[in-house]
């Protein structure tokens, strides 16, 4: 019997956790599942993790950037598989992405750039200015923003709306530039959580939303392209299914997004008075209405 | 009264199966849950069951003697009606033990389709009363959820005078205003609070200014989250709860975790088991509380069970605020980007022919005479006056009726929106007094002061806007209890209110110009933050100053403060929908209403003019051209603004 611990921040990630528990049970090992959640509260994850290594448990499944880190940082041993992480190695998870090299490996969370800015070519083909919004403090945003403004040269023209603290969305309106066709909102907590904010003030002046946080497009983002949170997680039981057979989690490469999904919103859509190409809507994993 | 596990049900919030399954082993005895359809909690669709879902855990929880109540706890829009009516069907096929319910309207679907399954009023409707009580009861109603605000001292003398059954929250998340009646996130953003949809404008932070010099207040600011009311937690208390008879113990949070909700059921449930075999002898358990004290979310308070707290209820700080919904945003402004309506050409709706009723609330006999002076047809006074006004005294009520009779125009008396038993035994002696004044009619805030009006005044009844109106069914109701005329709810889009007007039993009203209240507290905030306490009444604070909470868009809400020393917040921008008059009157809508309690009488007389003139133009039937110019005519001091308007589809 493997005791098998899951650490986790919220309950977005909720199909990341069942995808690993499909994974591993697909592997005929006999496990039970050790289950905590921090409930959006960061500060408690430490005390979490420190809970499950109590339990004794034969490896961690971290579900985001700070439940990975906080049982990395646990004393020990214990492995940890980790997603949807973004940054594996500015996280400090890993060394690199082919050879881990410590006690954790896992599956990357972020979609390839370019892959993201051919999807936003593709869903408003007529955009040639696009703002993105970014919450300044947080790593995640930062390279997100760098990989895309690579992958954007030449496709568009950017303009950078960065957000230091959530108040600061509070007087959007005022910072955003005449002449944008678009807004584009790279990961991060202060912009996912604030959403209603952005949308509202992207509402009255009829600029569509690309997000990279799935929950927001039924909240009033155009679209996304998002990882499917149950694959990697289910990618993940498999590397776990590996660590409990022997292997070294250190050894086993970290995985990235293989395919992306497409999420749109035709009430969205309507309202702005955007037509959305039916052979995007044939892609979609998701349209909401 | 012996107490049981019976009489002290434990009922515990589920949002995931796991949950469901974790409550129930922790030793909840009931649970509440959503369905996918027609209820609250709508920001995550994943922590509600699907039909199926929804059979299979009555099933579950049933096989193991726990009650299962389902949350249909949604106002209901026009459009909403026939899939209502199809899943209350449902419903009763699959017999959980009760519904949760808030809209009206529901009531009388329950009639119509013979509905089987026990009704519990949801906390959003506005029961402070046992008048209320009663009016529900009427319709089946077996259970109430009671405000949070009624102390365990008022709950037990409505337990004793009513015999419902009371359900009070008692763990977990809180409304700083009056649930049921904070319109700040649907009137803004088009997200109701009362349709699942709260963007949690009270957990913003906020300055305390001076309303007129527009500067800082506090001496001592303790922190910019002034409405972060921190979590309700009855550990502490459970002796007094359990003997108050409320029956049913609440905990909120249907969207917690397995492990949140199994830990605070575990906790409770070994405490209630040691209290009800060996009331006397039952202790405090301090390790159990640790537990619980350590795991909690935000800071606790017992918030207005042993009365009111005051500043101790608040989390100035924020520092445990779990996660936020939206940030403070400028509001809509009359003349900004949103499209006028437009009306179709062609149409022959008789409506057009008939001329608009005009009615202005008014806070004096000033500003009386001047509504009526610049063409207003009823004036509404009474109810909460604010500071530093005084309330109407049956001596100016007389007057008024007066002024009124001379010229052949109404004046109709109000009452507060929240009526405690206090408020209630005040309005049954004046429903009394008036039957000699003779007012022109009478205007209710909640189902129990309709019922009591009904009972006791000859007066014609109407039913004012906390009442939530958004359907016909809910019109219906109104009808059924006595009232003539009623006003549709401040959150309806120009879409529903279109829907409401083609199908209503009762003649509308509509509020369309005025300083309109976002939420209304028990909570003092001046007196809070500036004497850190609840003392109550302190005849102080607002005497002679004005106060206002300065978001981080830069708006500034206006705090008016009541006889009651309730709090009422108003939006940043007073509501104009002047340049949308000719859209709906196409709508059909004849009774047009402007809240002019806030005004001087000066500006009462200016907006009444306009707006008397613009619908005599619509009504003459000539080629209507809105003029712009008139916007700067009717500004007063402060910003006007257009509401739910700036939404071109509702949700």
């Amino acid at each position: 019997m493997h005791n098998i611990g899951i650490l986790q921040l919220t309950q977005n990630l909720d199909d990341a956790v069942h995808g690993f528990k499909s994974g591993l049970t697909g592997q005929d090992l006999a496990v039970e599942f050790h289950y905590v959640n921090a409930d959006g509260a960061l500060h408690d994850l430490p005390q979490l993790a420190g809970k499950l290594a109590k339990q004794k448990v034969d490896l961690i499944f971290a579900c985001s950037t700070p439940a990975a880190q906080a049982a990395v940082a646990l004393a020990g041993n214990i492995p940890v598989v980790f997603t949807p992480v973004f940054d594996p190695v500015g996280a400090g998870l890993v060394k690199t992405m082919d050879k881990p090299g410590g006690k954790a490996t896992g599956m990357a969370g972020m979609v390839p750039a370019a892959a993201k800015a051919a999807f936003i070519r593709e869903l408003l083909p007529s955009a040639n200015n696009i703002g993105i919004l970014y919450h300044s403090g947080d790593s995640n945003a930062l390279l997100e923003i760098s990989n895309f403004k690579q992958a954007a040269a030449g496709l568009f023209s950017l303009v950078e709306l960065p957000a230091d603290k959530a108040e600061d969305l509070s007087v959007l309106a005022d910072r955003l530039p005449p002449n944008l066709d678009a807004l584009f909102l790279p990961i991060g907590r202060v912009i996912e959580e604030n959403f209603a904010s952005v949308a509202y003030y992207a509402e009255a002046a009829n600029l569509p939303i690309i997000t990279s946080h799935a929950p927001n497009v039924p909240a009033g983002a155009l679209g996304a392209l998002v990882a499917n949170h149950f694959e990697l997680g289910r990618a993940c039981g498999a590397q776990a299914a590996q660590i409990l057979a022997g292997a070294e989690p250190g050894n086993i490469p970290v995985g990235i997004v293989e395919h992306p999904e497409i999420q749109l919103n035709t009430f969205v859509a309507a309202n702005l008075g955007i037509e959305l190409s039916p052979s995007l809507l044939v892609k979609a994993k998701e349209v909401f209405e | 009264m012996l107490l049981t596990r019976q009489s002290v049900e434990l009922l515990a919030p589920v949002g995931t199966w796991e949950v469901l399954e974790a409550a129930i082993t922790a030793g909840a005895d009931a649970v509440y849950l959503g369905g996918k359809r027609f209820n609250m909690r709508l920001h995550r669709t994943d922590t509600n069951f699907d039909d199926k879902k929804l059979t299979q855990a009555i099933t579950y929880a049933h096989a193991r003697n726990v009650r299962l109540y389902v949350t249909v706890n949604n106002l209901i829009s026009e459009r909403e009606i026939p899939g209502v009516r199809d899943y209350l069907k449902f419903l009763n096929e699959i017999q959980p033990d009760a519904l949760i319910v808030q809209d009206l309207a529901i009531l009388e679907l329950a009639r119509e389709i013979n509905l089987t399954v026990p009704l519990h009023a949801s906390v959003m409707m506005n029961t402070h009363n046992e008048h209320t009580i009663k009016a529900l009861m009427d319709y089946g109603i077996t259970r109430v959820v009671t405000n949070r605000e009624l102390t365990l001292s008022q709950l037990s003398l409505l337990r004793e005078r009513t015999g419902v059954e009371l359900e009070y929250f008692i763990h977990g998340d809180m409304c700083a205003a009056h649930s049921g009646q904070c319109f700040h996130s649907g009137v803004v953003f088009g997200q109701s609070s009362n349709r699942g949809r709260c963007l949690k404008p009270c957990r913003w932070p906020y300055q305390l200014v001076d309303t007129l010099t527009g500067q800082a207040v506090a001496a001592k600011d303790p922190g910019p989250y002034k409405l972060a009311l921190k979590d309700m937690c009855m550990y502490t208390a459970l002796p007094q709860l359990i003997q108050s008879g409320v029956c049913s113990f609440k905990i909120e949070g249907r969207m917690r975790t397995a492990d949140f909700v199994s830990r605070i059921v575990r906790l409770y449930r070994k405490a209630l088991d040691r209290y009800i075999a060996d009331p006397n002898g039952y202790t405090f358990d301090a390790t159990d509380w640790q537990e619980l004290y350590e795991y909690r979310s935000r800071d606790f308070s017992t918030c207005y069970a042993l009365g009111n707290p005051g500043a101790s209820s608040i989390g100035y700080t924020g520092e445990r605020e779990p996660r936020f919904f939206s940030q403070a945003v400028k509001e809509a402004g009359v003349t900004g980007s949103a499209a006028v309506l437009v009306p179709n050409t062609g149409s022959d709706n008789p409506s057009l022919r008939l001329r608009p009723a005009l009615a202005v609330r008014v806070a004096d006999l000033a500003s009386l005479t001047s509504a009526f002076a610049n063409g207003a047809d009823i004036a509404y006074i009474g109810g909460e006056a604010f500071a530093p006004g005084k309330p109407w005294s049956l001596e100016d009520i007389k007057a008024a009726v007066k002024l009124a009779d001379d010229r052949q125009v109404q004046v109709i008396v109000t009452t507060p929106r929240i009526t405690m038993e206090r408020e209630a035994g005040e309005l049954e002696q004046l429903f009394a007094g008036l039957e000699t004044l003779k007012p022109h009619g009478l205007m209710v805030s909640n189902s129990g002061m309709l019922r009591l009006a009904k009972q006791t005044s000859s007066l014609s009844i109407q039913t004012d806007f906390s009442f939530n109106l958004f359907n016909h069914l809910t019109a219906a109701w109104l009808k059924d209890n006595g009232a003539s005329k009623a006003t549709i709810s401040l959150e309806a889009t120009y879409e529903q209110i279109t829907e409401l007007a083609k199908h209503s039993p009762l003649p509308l009203e509509m509020i369309i110009h005025g300083a309109i209240e976002a939420m209304v507290l028990d909570h003092c905030i001046p007196s809070a933050i500036m004497a850190g306490t609840a003392t109550h009444p302190c005849h102080d604070l607002c005497s002679n100053r004005h106060y206002s909470l300065l978001d981080s868009a830069g708006e500034r809400h206006d705090i008016k403060i009541d006889q009651y020393c309730r709090n009422h917040i108003l939006f940043a921008k007073d509501l104009c929908l002047l340049p949308h008059l000719a859209a709906l009157m196409q709508a059909g809508i004849v009774n047009y209403r402007i809240e002019g309690q806030h005004y001087s009488s000066e500006l009462v007389g200016i907006i009444t003019a306009a707006y008397r003139a613009e619908l005599d133009k619509l009504a003459a039937g000539d080629t209507y051209v809105f003029d712009k110019t008139i916007i700067d005519r009717i500004a007063g001091p402060r910003q006007l603004g257009i509401g739910a308007f700036r939404y071109r589809v509702s949700r």
